[in-house]
């Protein structure tokens, strides 16, 4: 998993590894997140969530080694 | 469509990036959009802002909106620069330059390439204070 922008600050890591049961969806990888990084709880709603450089939605079921990003909305410009 | 898109910590080159236009002698409209950093951050005085890019995301995204782009409006070419790091207030963050046949279809690519970068391309700003 990586943290971009502010939510690695609110992580206290760029990037971390965490195991869940297979077929787990985003949804639940979430879950564990917030357990784990509890600062990531408050933004909960405004997550925007990827899997390698795509984005995908809560549903989204994960396979082993899946690459994740979790992040603010963004900003450029 | 031809695309060219540039993200990098070097200060955005207009004159040089003007320079290197190519356009099709049937096009007849050039929009040219520069994006710069404002002295101020809601009511807070900055001297800078420093954008942080998932690089890697953000060429994946801008391609998907180029190719979104294509399939929507008559465009020869877009040309896009992000600035990255810290960019000091008075200087462009972002240059677009879009070349169609007509000025609207110029003019509503550019706006909609703009509008979506801002919803989907992972790139952040942190406003560094004065």
């Amino acid at each position: 998993m990586k943290f971009w922008s502010y939510f690695r600050d609110h992580a206290g890591c760029p990037e971390t590894v965490i195991e869940i049961e297979n077929g787990a969806t985003l949804a639940k990888l979430h879950e564990a997140v917030c357990e784990q990084f509890p600062k990531l709880c408050g933004s909960k709603n405004s997550t925007l969530k990827a899997v390698g450089l795509e984005y995908e939605d809560d549903e989204f079921i994960l396979s082993d080694g899946d690459e994740v990003s979790f992040f603010p909305p963004v900003q450029g410009g | 469509m031809k695309t060219e898109l540039t993200i990098s910590t070097e200060p955005i080159d207009e004159a040089a990036l003007a320079k290197r236009r190519a356009m099709d002698d049937g096009m007849g409209a050039v929009v040219c959009f520069l994006g710069v950093v404002r002295e101020s951050e809601g009511d807070d005085a900055i001297t800078a802002i420093d954008y942080e890019a998932f690089e890697p995301m953000a060429r994946r995204q801008f391609e998907l909106l180029f190719d979104e782009l294509s399939q929507s409006w008559p465009v020869e070419s877009v040309r896009l620069v992000h600035r990255i790091g810290i960019v000091p207030v008075n200087e462009p963050s972002l240059w677009v330059e879009v070349v169609a046949p007509h000025r609207a279809e110029a003019f509503d690519a550019c706006q909609f390439l703009i509008d979506e970068m801002k919803q989907k391309v992972p790139i952040w700003k942190k406003p560094l204070p004065a």
